[in-house]
Protein backbone atom coordinates (compact mmCIF):
# COMPACT_ATOMS: atom_id res chain seq x y z
CA UNK A 1 0.00 0.00 0.00
CA UNK A 2 2.86 2.04 0.75
CA UNK A 3 4.07 2.08 -2.68
CA UNK A 4 0.70 3.34 -4.36
CA UNK A 5 0.82 6.01 -1.95
CA UNK A 6 3.91 7.01 -3.44
CA UNK A 7 2.93 6.56 -6.94
CA UNK A 8 0.44 8.96 -6.14
CA UNK A 9 2.13 11.51 -4.17
CA UNK A 10 4.82 11.14 -7.47
CA UNK A 11 2.29 11.45 -9.76
CA UNK A 12 0.63 14.42 -7.59
CA UNK A 13 3.94 16.61 -7.61
CA UNK A 14 4.82 15.43 -11.16
CA UNK A 15 1.78 17.37 -12.81
CA UNK A 16 3.66 19.95 -11.12
CA UNK A 17 6.47 19.51 -12.48
CA UNK A 18 5.06 19.62 -15.78
CA UNK A 19 3.81 22.42 -15.79
CA UNK A 20 6.47 24.55 -14.80
CA UNK A 21 8.14 22.29 -17.60
CA UNK A 22 6.01 23.23 -20.03
CA UNK A 23 6.57 26.83 -20.45
CA UNK A 24 10.51 26.33 -19.86
CA UNK A 25 10.32 24.00 -22.84
CA UNK A 26 7.97 25.74 -25.03
CA UNK A 27 10.37 29.30 -24.90
CA UNK A 28 13.76 26.66 -25.14
CA UNK A 29 12.17 25.33 -28.26
CA UNK A 30 10.36 27.88 -30.17
CA UNK A 31 13.37 30.84 -29.01
CA UNK A 32 16.36 28.91 -28.45
CA UNK A 33 16.59 30.63 -25.39
CA UNK A 34 17.46 28.27 -22.20
CA UNK A 35 15.54 30.97 -19.81
CA UNK A 36 17.59 30.37 -16.59
CA UNK A 37 15.30 32.87 -14.82
CA UNK A 38 12.10 30.26 -15.04
CA UNK A 39 12.10 29.18 -11.49
CA UNK A 40 12.49 33.15 -10.22
CA UNK A 41 9.93 34.14 -12.79
CA UNK A 42 7.48 31.32 -11.06
CA UNK A 43 8.89 32.86 -7.38
CA UNK A 44 7.51 36.34 -8.23
CA UNK A 45 4.02 34.39 -9.32
CA UNK A 46 4.67 32.40 -5.63
CA UNK A 47 5.29 35.90 -3.92
CA UNK A 48 2.31 38.14 -5.94
CA UNK A 49 0.05 35.20 -4.21
CA UNK A 50 1.64 35.70 -1.17
CA UNK A 51 0.98 38.99 -1.17
CA UNK A 52 -2.75 38.95 -2.10
CA UNK A 53 -3.57 36.35 0.04
CA UNK A 54 -1.86 38.44 3.36
CA UNK A 55 -3.06 41.38 2.40
CA UNK A 56 -6.62 40.96 0.73
CA UNK A 57 -7.20 37.27 2.16
CA UNK A 58 -7.30 36.15 -1.58
CA UNK A 59 -7.97 32.51 -2.17
CA UNK A 60 -4.79 30.98 -3.78
CA UNK A 61 -7.17 29.39 -6.41
CA UNK A 62 -8.48 32.87 -7.43
CA UNK A 63 -5.01 34.55 -7.69
CA UNK A 64 -4.16 31.54 -10.83
CA UNK A 65 -5.70 34.12 -13.15
CA UNK A 66 -3.77 37.38 -11.61
CA UNK A 67 -0.48 35.27 -11.89
CA UNK A 68 -0.64 34.70 -15.00
CA UNK A 69 -1.66 37.64 -16.43
CA UNK A 70 1.18 40.06 -14.48
CA UNK A 71 3.65 37.50 -15.42
CA UNK A 72 2.40 36.85 -19.05
CA UNK A 73 2.48 40.76 -19.46
CA UNK A 74 6.05 40.69 -17.50
CA UNK A 75 7.91 38.49 -20.19
CA UNK A 76 6.57 39.90 -22.85
CA UNK A 77 7.74 43.11 -22.10
CA UNK A 78 11.33 41.35 -21.16
CA UNK A 79 11.50 39.98 -24.33
CA UNK A 80 10.26 42.90 -26.77
CA UNK A 81 12.64 45.22 -25.16
CA UNK A 82 15.41 43.41 -24.02
CA UNK A 83 16.04 39.95 -25.32
CA UNK A 84 14.99 40.19 -28.51
CA UNK A 85 17.83 42.45 -29.28
CA UNK A 86 19.95 39.66 -28.10
CA UNK A 87 18.25 36.88 -29.82
CA UNK A 88 20.32 36.20 -32.58
CA UNK A 89 23.45 35.94 -30.20
CA UNK A 90 25.77 32.89 -29.12
CA UNK A 91 23.52 30.50 -27.23
CA UNK A 92 26.43 31.81 -24.16
CA UNK A 93 25.64 35.10 -24.27
CA UNK A 94 21.73 34.07 -23.81
CA UNK A 95 22.83 32.30 -21.32
CA UNK A 96 24.25 34.79 -19.00
CA UNK A 97 21.82 37.21 -19.66
CA UNK A 98 19.15 35.12 -18.30
CA UNK A 99 21.61 33.73 -15.08
CA UNK A 100 21.93 37.74 -14.81
CA UNK A 101 18.42 38.29 -14.71
CA UNK A 102 17.79 35.21 -12.09
CA UNK A 103 20.16 36.52 -9.94
CA UNK A 104 18.43 40.04 -9.83
CA UNK A 105 14.77 38.53 -9.70
CA UNK A 106 16.25 36.77 -6.49
CA UNK A 107 17.58 39.86 -4.87
CA UNK A 108 14.81 41.57 -5.57
CA UNK A 109 12.63 38.71 -3.96
CA UNK A 110 14.67 38.45 -0.82
CA UNK A 111 15.03 42.35 -0.33
CA UNK A 112 11.34 42.74 -0.69
CA UNK A 113 9.81 39.79 1.14
CA UNK A 114 13.19 38.18 3.06
CA UNK A 115 14.77 34.97 2.49
CA UNK A 116 12.45 32.94 5.67
CA UNK A 117 10.19 30.46 3.81
CA UNK A 118 6.53 31.53 3.37
CA UNK A 119 3.81 29.18 2.71
CA UNK A 120 0.18 30.00 2.27
CA UNK A 121 -2.41 28.34 4.01
CA UNK A 122 -5.75 28.33 3.32
CA UNK A 123 -8.67 27.51 5.62
CA UNK A 124 -9.05 24.06 3.59
CA UNK A 125 -5.77 22.96 3.76
CA UNK A 126 -6.00 20.04 5.88
CA UNK A 127 -8.84 18.26 3.93
CA UNK A 128 -8.04 14.83 2.55
CA UNK A 129 -9.68 12.05 0.60
CA UNK A 130 -9.14 9.43 2.34
CA UNK A 131 -9.50 5.87 0.56
CA UNK A 132 -8.54 3.12 2.86
CA UNK A 133 -5.17 3.56 3.33
CA UNK A 134 -4.06 6.37 1.13
CA UNK A 135 -4.57 9.77 1.86
CA UNK A 136 -4.79 12.17 -1.04
CA UNK A 137 -5.05 15.77 -0.06
CA UNK A 138 -8.13 17.64 -1.81
CA UNK A 139 -5.20 20.69 -2.43
CA UNK A 140 -2.93 18.90 -4.16
CA UNK A 141 -5.63 17.09 -6.40
CA UNK A 142 -6.67 20.48 -7.29
CA UNK A 143 -3.08 21.71 -8.33
CA UNK A 144 -2.84 18.32 -10.36
CA UNK A 145 -5.84 18.25 -12.22
CA UNK A 146 -4.99 22.38 -12.99
CA UNK A 147 -1.87 21.52 -14.00
CA UNK A 148 -3.08 18.54 -16.36
CA UNK A 149 -6.24 20.98 -17.65
CA UNK A 150 -3.54 23.47 -18.28
CA UNK A 151 -1.04 21.67 -20.35
CA UNK A 152 -4.39 20.50 -22.91
CA UNK A 153 -5.57 23.68 -23.26
CA UNK A 154 -2.02 24.62 -24.41
CA UNK A 155 -1.63 22.00 -26.45
CA UNK A 156 -5.07 22.91 -28.12
CA UNK A 157 -4.00 26.47 -28.62
CA UNK A 158 -1.07 25.58 -30.23
CA UNK A 159 -2.72 23.22 -32.42
CA UNK A 160 -6.02 25.08 -33.47
CA UNK A 161 -5.33 28.97 -32.90
CA UNK A 162 -3.91 31.72 -35.18
CA UNK A 163 -0.82 32.55 -32.85
CA UNK A 164 -0.38 29.10 -31.23
CA UNK A 165 0.00 27.99 -35.03
CA UNK A 166 2.46 31.11 -36.08
CA UNK A 167 4.12 29.98 -32.55
CA UNK A 168 4.75 26.39 -34.09
CA UNK A 169 5.71 27.73 -37.70
CA UNK A 170 8.02 29.91 -36.74
CA UNK A 171 10.09 27.43 -34.60
CA UNK A 172 9.98 25.01 -37.35
CA UNK A 173 11.32 27.95 -40.02
CA UNK A 174 11.75 31.05 -39.05
CA UNK A 175 12.56 32.39 -42.37
CA UNK A 176 9.84 30.67 -43.99
CA UNK A 177 7.11 32.03 -41.33
CA UNK A 178 8.62 35.61 -42.19
CA UNK A 179 7.59 34.84 -45.80
CA UNK A 180 4.11 34.45 -44.61
CA UNK A 181 3.77 37.48 -43.07
CA UNK A 182 4.60 36.64 -39.49
CA UNK A 183 6.57 38.78 -37.81
CA UNK A 184 8.99 36.77 -35.31
CA UNK A 185 9.63 39.61 -33.07
CA UNK A 186 6.57 39.80 -31.79
CA UNK A 187 5.68 35.88 -31.70
CA UNK A 188 9.05 35.21 -29.46
CA UNK A 189 7.74 37.83 -27.84
CA UNK A 190 4.11 36.20 -27.34
CA UNK A 191 6.01 33.23 -26.32
CA UNK A 192 8.48 34.15 -23.61
CA UNK A 193 4.98 36.04 -22.18
CA UNK A 194 3.38 32.19 -22.27
CA UNK A 195 6.07 30.74 -20.83
CA UNK A 196 6.72 33.33 -18.13
CA UNK A 197 2.94 33.27 -17.89
CA UNK A 198 2.84 29.51 -17.06
CA UNK A 199 5.80 29.95 -14.63
CA UNK A 200 3.62 32.70 -12.84
CA UNK A 201 0.65 29.58 -12.54
CA UNK A 202 2.93 27.55 -10.99
CA UNK A 203 4.24 29.95 -9.06
CA UNK A 204 0.81 30.45 -7.46
CA UNK A 205 0.37 26.56 -7.26
CA UNK A 206 3.42 26.14 -5.13
CA UNK A 207 2.20 27.77 -2.73
CA UNK A 208 -0.25 25.47 -2.02
CA UNK A 209 1.64 22.53 -1.53
CA UNK A 210 5.28 23.34 -0.11
CA UNK A 211 6.74 26.34 1.93
CA UNK A 212 9.34 28.24 -0.39
CA UNK A 213 11.71 31.37 -0.26
CA UNK A 214 14.18 33.26 -3.18
CA UNK A 215 16.75 30.17 -2.31
CA UNK A 216 14.60 27.65 -4.33
CA UNK A 217 14.43 29.40 -7.89
CA UNK A 218 17.60 27.70 -9.22
CA UNK A 219 15.97 24.47 -7.63
CA UNK A 220 12.98 24.79 -9.92
CA UNK A 221 14.67 26.34 -12.75
CA UNK A 222 16.36 22.65 -12.89
CA UNK A 223 13.50 20.86 -12.69
CA UNK A 224 11.69 22.87 -15.66
CA UNK A 225 15.35 22.23 -17.60
CA UNK A 226 15.01 18.16 -16.96
CA UNK A 227 11.30 18.15 -17.66
CA UNK A 228 12.26 19.63 -21.31
CA UNK A 229 15.19 17.18 -21.97
CA UNK A 230 13.00 14.13 -21.03
CA UNK A 231 9.97 15.39 -23.27
CA UNK A 232 11.42 16.62 -26.40
CA UNK A 233 11.63 20.83 -26.83
CA UNK A 234 8.36 22.91 -27.03
CA UNK A 235 6.17 19.34 -26.86
CA UNK A 236 3.31 19.57 -25.11
CA UNK A 237 2.58 15.86 -24.14
CA UNK A 238 6.46 15.51 -23.81
CA UNK A 239 6.54 17.78 -21.09
CA UNK A 240 3.67 16.39 -19.02
CA UNK A 241 5.23 12.55 -19.24
CA UNK A 242 8.39 14.30 -18.12
CA UNK A 243 7.00 15.69 -14.90
CA UNK A 244 5.27 12.74 -14.46
CA UNK A 245 7.73 10.69 -14.56
CA UNK A 246 10.43 13.04 -12.75
CA UNK A 247 7.48 13.72 -10.23
CA UNK A 248 7.49 9.67 -9.61
CA UNK A 249 10.86 9.18 -9.53
CA UNK A 250 12.03 12.24 -6.62
CA UNK A 251 9.31 10.85 -4.62
CA UNK A 252 10.52 6.72 -4.59
CA UNK A 253 14.09 7.97 -4.24
CA UNK A 254 13.48 9.80 -1.09
CA UNK A 255 11.61 7.38 0.13
CA UNK A 256 14.03 4.49 -0.94
CA UNK A 257 17.48 6.64 -0.45
CA UNK A 258 16.96 9.60 1.75
CA UNK A 259 15.40 13.34 0.42
CA UNK A 260 19.26 14.50 0.50
CA UNK A 261 19.99 12.47 -3.05
CA UNK A 262 16.89 13.11 -5.34
CA UNK A 263 18.70 15.81 -6.90
CA UNK A 264 21.54 13.82 -8.05
CA UNK A 265 18.67 11.04 -8.78
CA UNK A 266 17.09 13.69 -11.43
CA UNK A 267 20.18 14.86 -12.63
CA UNK A 268 21.50 11.04 -13.00
CA UNK A 269 18.27 10.34 -15.12
CA UNK A 270 18.55 13.60 -17.31
CA UNK A 271 21.93 12.40 -18.57
CA UNK A 272 20.92 8.90 -19.17
CA UNK A 273 18.27 9.99 -21.50
CA UNK A 274 20.59 12.43 -23.10
CA UNK A 275 23.21 9.14 -24.08
CA UNK A 276 20.38 6.76 -25.18
CA UNK A 277 18.00 9.04 -26.92
CA UNK A 278 18.35 12.81 -27.35
CA UNK A 279 14.95 13.69 -28.94
CA UNK A 280 13.90 12.55 -25.67
CA UNK A 281 11.37 10.15 -24.49
CA UNK A 282 9.00 11.27 -27.03
CA UNK A 283 11.20 10.07 -29.96
CA UNK A 284 10.99 12.10 -32.99
CA UNK A 285 11.37 15.96 -32.39
CA UNK A 286 7.83 17.71 -33.65
CA UNK A 287 8.52 21.49 -33.97
CA UNK A 288 11.35 22.49 -32.22
CA UNK A 289 15.28 21.61 -32.54
CA UNK A 290 17.83 22.03 -30.95
CA UNK A 291 19.44 24.73 -32.53
CA UNK A 292 23.38 26.00 -32.12
CA UNK B 1 3.16 53.15 -63.45
CA UNK B 2 5.20 49.73 -62.36
CA UNK B 3 3.67 47.47 -59.99
CA UNK B 4 7.32 46.64 -58.66
CA UNK B 5 10.05 49.00 -59.18
CA UNK B 6 13.59 48.18 -58.01
CA UNK B 7 16.09 51.17 -57.96
CA UNK B 8 19.79 51.06 -57.58
CA UNK B 9 19.76 47.78 -55.16
CA UNK B 10 23.05 47.36 -53.43
CA UNK B 11 23.06 44.16 -50.78
CA UNK B 12 25.22 41.46 -49.70
CA UNK B 13 26.74 38.72 -46.52
CA UNK B 14 28.85 40.38 -43.96
CA UNK B 15 31.85 42.29 -46.58
CA UNK B 16 31.04 40.44 -49.54
CA UNK B 17 28.79 42.40 -51.92
CA UNK B 18 26.32 40.36 -53.96
CA UNK B 19 23.98 42.78 -55.53
CA UNK B 20 25.44 45.80 -57.34
CA UNK B 21 23.28 48.86 -58.25
CA UNK B 22 20.54 46.62 -59.49
CA UNK B 23 17.50 48.26 -61.47
CA UNK B 24 14.30 46.79 -62.39
CA UNK B 25 10.72 46.62 -62.81
CA UNK B 26 7.60 44.35 -62.88
CA UNK B 27 4.70 46.02 -64.67
CA UNK B 28 0.72 45.09 -63.53
CA UNK B 29 -0.26 41.58 -65.51
CA UNK B 30 3.38 40.89 -66.92
CA UNK B 31 5.90 37.87 -66.24
CA UNK B 32 9.30 38.42 -66.04
CA UNK B 33 12.16 35.93 -66.30
CA UNK B 34 15.49 36.44 -64.27
CA UNK B 35 18.26 34.19 -65.16
CA UNK B 36 21.53 34.15 -64.42
CA UNK B 37 24.26 31.47 -63.72
CA UNK B 38 24.40 29.87 -60.45
CA UNK B 39 25.64 32.13 -57.80
CA UNK B 40 25.07 35.09 -59.40
CA UNK B 41 22.63 36.50 -56.90
CA UNK B 42 19.37 36.04 -58.16
CA UNK B 43 18.03 34.43 -54.86
CA UNK B 44 19.43 37.00 -53.04
CA UNK B 45 17.56 39.38 -54.98
CA UNK B 46 14.41 37.65 -54.30
CA UNK B 47 15.37 38.06 -50.49
CA UNK B 48 16.45 41.42 -50.30
CA UNK B 49 13.15 42.18 -51.55
CA UNK B 50 10.85 40.34 -49.13
CA UNK B 51 13.12 42.14 -46.36
CA UNK B 52 15.11 38.63 -45.20
CA UNK B 53 18.42 40.40 -46.13
CA UNK B 54 19.11 43.43 -45.65
CA UNK B 55 19.20 46.04 -48.50
CA UNK B 56 22.44 48.35 -48.06
CA UNK B 57 20.78 50.99 -50.60
CA UNK B 58 18.87 51.52 -52.80
CA UNK B 59 14.91 51.35 -53.28
CA UNK B 60 12.24 48.43 -53.12
CA UNK B 61 8.95 50.45 -54.30
CA UNK B 62 5.82 48.51 -54.53
CA UNK B 63 2.70 50.53 -55.11
CA UNK B 64 4.31 53.52 -55.73
CA UNK B 65 5.66 52.92 -51.93
CA UNK B 66 9.05 52.39 -50.67
CA UNK B 67 9.02 49.66 -48.76
CA UNK B 68 13.57 49.29 -48.50
CA UNK B 69 13.84 47.45 -45.36
CA UNK B 70 10.35 47.37 -43.90
CA UNK B 71 9.98 44.30 -41.71
CA UNK B 72 8.66 41.19 -44.15
CA UNK B 73 5.45 41.48 -42.41
CA UNK B 74 4.85 44.74 -43.70
CA UNK B 75 6.48 44.02 -47.23
CA UNK B 76 3.84 40.97 -47.31
CA UNK B 77 0.96 42.83 -46.97
CA UNK B 78 2.09 44.87 -49.37
CA UNK B 79 0.97 42.09 -51.95
CA UNK B 80 4.66 40.21 -52.32
CA UNK B 81 4.39 36.49 -52.56
CA UNK B 82 7.40 34.68 -52.46
CA UNK B 83 8.01 30.82 -53.71
CA UNK B 84 11.73 30.28 -52.22
CA UNK B 85 14.11 28.04 -53.33
CA UNK B 86 14.02 25.04 -51.89
CA UNK B 87 10.46 25.66 -51.24
CA UNK B 88 11.03 26.00 -47.29
CA UNK B 89 7.26 24.26 -46.14
CA UNK B 90 6.42 23.85 -42.64
CA UNK B 91 7.79 20.32 -42.50
CA UNK B 92 5.74 19.36 -39.33
CA UNK B 93 2.50 21.20 -40.42
CA UNK B 94 -0.07 19.60 -42.83
CA UNK B 95 -0.87 20.70 -46.12
CA UNK B 96 -4.07 22.62 -44.80
CA UNK B 97 -1.90 24.26 -41.91
CA UNK B 98 0.91 25.22 -44.65
CA UNK B 99 -1.80 26.98 -46.69
CA UNK B 100 -3.09 28.83 -43.57
CA UNK B 101 -0.12 30.31 -42.50
CA UNK B 102 -0.01 31.83 -46.16
CA UNK B 103 -2.84 33.49 -45.29
CA UNK B 104 -1.67 34.88 -41.42
CA UNK B 105 -1.84 38.53 -42.80
CA UNK B 106 -5.22 38.60 -44.82
CA UNK B 107 -7.29 36.34 -43.52
CA UNK B 108 -10.71 37.12 -44.56
CA UNK B 109 -12.26 34.50 -46.91
CA UNK B 110 -9.78 31.53 -46.18
CA UNK B 111 -11.85 29.20 -47.67
CA UNK B 112 -12.56 30.35 -50.33
CA UNK B 113 -9.07 31.01 -51.24
CA UNK B 114 -7.75 27.65 -50.19
CA UNK B 115 -10.46 26.43 -52.77
CA UNK B 116 -9.63 28.19 -55.54
CA UNK B 117 -6.26 26.15 -54.87
CA UNK B 118 -7.02 23.07 -54.36
CA UNK B 119 -8.86 23.67 -57.81
CA UNK B 120 -5.45 24.24 -59.50
CA UNK B 121 -3.84 21.44 -57.83
CA UNK B 122 -6.34 19.00 -57.09
CA UNK B 123 -3.08 16.36 -55.81
CA UNK B 124 -3.08 18.53 -53.29
CA UNK B 125 -6.01 18.17 -51.80
CA UNK B 126 -5.96 14.54 -51.94
CA UNK B 127 -2.57 15.37 -49.26
CA UNK B 128 -4.37 18.21 -47.85
CA UNK B 129 -4.06 16.24 -43.91
CA UNK B 130 -0.45 15.26 -44.88
CA UNK B 131 2.51 16.84 -43.16
CA UNK B 132 4.42 18.58 -45.76
CA UNK B 133 7.34 17.09 -44.99
CA UNK B 134 6.11 13.67 -46.04
CA UNK B 135 4.96 15.21 -49.56
CA UNK B 136 6.82 14.02 -52.89
CA UNK B 137 8.74 17.63 -54.73
CA UNK B 138 6.17 18.36 -56.77
CA UNK B 139 3.40 18.40 -54.16
CA UNK B 140 5.74 20.57 -51.84
CA UNK B 141 5.95 23.06 -54.52
CA UNK B 142 2.68 22.71 -55.80
CA UNK B 143 2.00 23.85 -51.61
CA UNK B 144 4.67 26.42 -51.61
CA UNK B 145 2.89 28.03 -54.43
CA UNK B 146 -0.48 27.46 -52.86
CA UNK B 147 0.73 28.54 -49.67
CA UNK B 148 2.62 32.25 -51.26
CA UNK B 149 -0.97 32.73 -53.21
CA UNK B 150 -3.08 32.29 -49.86
CA UNK B 151 -1.70 36.17 -48.73
CA UNK B 152 -3.53 36.93 -52.51
CA UNK B 153 -0.07 39.18 -53.87
CA UNK B 154 -0.16 41.43 -56.50
CA UNK B 155 3.07 39.94 -57.72
CA UNK B 156 4.78 36.40 -56.97
CA UNK B 157 8.55 35.84 -56.66
CA UNK B 158 9.56 32.70 -57.94
CA UNK B 159 12.85 31.19 -57.34
CA UNK B 160 13.61 27.96 -59.44
CA UNK B 161 10.33 26.37 -58.67
CA UNK B 162 11.60 23.31 -61.56
CA UNK B 163 14.68 22.30 -59.10
CA UNK B 164 15.03 18.68 -59.12
CA UNK B 165 11.45 17.72 -60.34
CA UNK B 166 10.44 15.60 -63.31
CA UNK B 167 9.70 17.59 -66.65
CA UNK B 168 5.73 16.52 -66.68
CA UNK B 169 5.62 18.03 -63.46
CA UNK B 170 7.20 20.99 -63.98
CA UNK B 171 5.09 21.50 -67.14
CA UNK B 172 1.75 20.99 -65.48
CA UNK B 173 3.23 23.36 -62.41
CA UNK B 174 3.70 26.15 -65.62
CA UNK B 175 0.48 25.60 -66.43
CA UNK B 176 -0.74 26.49 -63.04
CA UNK B 177 2.00 29.90 -62.75
CA UNK B 178 0.19 31.25 -66.59
CA UNK B 179 -3.35 30.44 -65.26
CA UNK B 180 -2.16 32.44 -61.73
CA UNK B 181 -0.70 35.28 -64.10
CA UNK B 182 -4.31 35.50 -66.15
CA UNK B 183 -6.41 35.82 -63.01
CA UNK B 184 -4.18 39.38 -62.71
CA UNK B 185 -1.01 38.15 -60.65
CA UNK B 186 2.30 39.78 -61.86
CA UNK B 187 4.90 36.81 -62.05
CA UNK B 188 8.46 37.77 -61.46
CA UNK B 189 11.08 33.67 -62.16
CA UNK B 190 13.80 32.78 -61.35
CA UNK B 191 14.52 29.68 -63.64
CA UNK B 192 17.82 27.38 -64.51
CA UNK B 193 15.64 26.31 -67.56
CA UNK B 194 16.04 29.57 -69.45
CA UNK B 195 14.02 28.11 -72.87
CA UNK B 196 11.41 27.79 -70.60
CA UNK B 197 10.84 30.75 -69.04
CA UNK B 198 11.59 32.78 -72.10
CA UNK B 199 8.97 31.25 -73.70
CA UNK B 200 6.54 32.29 -70.85
CA UNK B 201 7.87 35.88 -69.94
CA UNK B 202 7.01 38.91 -72.09
CA UNK B 203 10.36 40.44 -70.86
CA UNK B 204 13.60 39.32 -68.90
CA UNK B 205 16.87 40.27 -66.93
CA UNK B 206 20.36 39.01 -66.71
CA UNK B 207 22.42 38.50 -64.74
CA UNK B 208 26.03 38.85 -63.68
CA UNK B 209 28.18 38.13 -60.63
CA UNK B 210 25.09 40.72 -59.29
CA UNK B 211 24.41 42.79 -62.29
CA UNK B 212 21.88 43.11 -64.71
CA UNK B 213 24.05 42.73 -67.88
CA UNK B 214 21.20 42.14 -70.35
CA UNK B 215 17.43 42.81 -70.33
CA UNK B 216 14.64 43.06 -72.81
CA UNK B 217 11.89 41.73 -74.77
CA UNK B 218 12.00 37.47 -73.68
CA UNK B 219 11.02 37.15 -77.70
CA UNK B 220 14.49 39.50 -79.11
CA UNK B 221 16.00 37.51 -76.02
CA UNK B 222 15.94 34.05 -77.28
CA UNK B 223 17.27 34.97 -80.90
CA UNK B 224 20.27 36.64 -78.81
CA UNK B 225 23.83 34.78 -79.69
CA UNK B 226 24.86 35.98 -75.86
CA UNK B 227 22.37 34.03 -74.61
CA UNK B 228 22.04 31.48 -77.02
CA UNK B 229 25.53 30.88 -76.24
CA UNK B 230 25.46 31.38 -72.50
CA UNK B 231 22.59 29.73 -70.88
CA UNK B 232 20.81 27.65 -73.72
CA UNK B 233 23.77 25.85 -75.17
CA UNK B 234 23.40 26.71 -78.85
N1 LIG C 1 23.84 33.10 -46.39
C1 LIG C 1 24.92 33.46 -47.14
N2 LIG C 1 26.07 33.85 -46.54
C2 LIG C 1 27.14 34.23 -47.27
N3 LIG C 1 27.17 34.23 -48.61
C3 LIG C 1 26.06 33.84 -49.27
C4 LIG C 1 24.88 33.43 -48.57
N4 LIG C 1 23.95 33.10 -49.47
C5 LIG C 1 24.52 33.28 -50.69
N5 LIG C 1 25.78 33.72 -50.58
C6 LIG C 1 26.68 34.07 -51.67
O1 LIG C 1 26.06 35.08 -52.43
C7 LIG C 1 26.26 34.86 -53.80
C8 LIG C 1 24.93 34.82 -54.50
O2 LIG C 1 24.19 33.71 -54.06
P1 LIG C 1 22.69 33.47 -54.51
O3 LIG C 1 21.93 34.73 -54.34
O4 LIG C 1 22.19 32.28 -53.80
O5 LIG C 1 22.85 33.16 -56.07
P2 LIG C 1 21.86 32.47 -57.09
O6 LIG C 1 20.53 32.38 -56.46
O7 LIG C 1 21.89 33.36 -58.28
O8 LIG C 1 22.43 31.12 -57.40
C9 LIG C 1 27.06 33.57 -53.93
O9 LIG C 1 28.41 33.91 -54.10
C10 LIG C 1 26.87 32.90 -52.61
O10 LIG C 1 27.99 32.14 -52.26
MG1 LIG D 1 19.38 30.73 -56.08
Amino acid sequence: MIILQILINGLLLGAFYALIGIGFSLVWGVTNIINLSHGAIALLGAYLTFFLFQTFRLDPFLSIPVSFIAMFSFGYLLQRYLMNFVVKAQIFMLLILTFGLEIFLVNFMTTFFSADFRSVTPSYAGNSLVLGSIVIPYIRLAVFSICVIIAVAMALFLDKTWPGKAIKATSLDIEASMMSGINPAKIYALTFALGSGLAGVSGTLLTLTQAFSPSIAGGLTLRAFIVSILGGLGRIEGALIGGLLLGVLETFSSYLIGESYKNAIAFGLMVLVLIVKPSGLMGRKYYAEVKH
Amino acid sequence: MALLEIKNLNAGYGDLRVLRDVSMEVNEGEIVAFLGSNGAGKSTFMRTIVGLNRAWSGDVIMNGKRLTNSPSEKIIKSGIGIVPEGRRLFAGMTVTENLEMGAYCNRKDIRRRMDSIFQSFPRLYERKDHLAGDLSGGEQQMCAIGRALMSEPKILLIDEFSLGLAPTVVDSLTKVVQDINRQGVSILIVEQDVQMVLEMSSRAYVMEVGAITISGNSKDLIDNPKIKEAYLGM
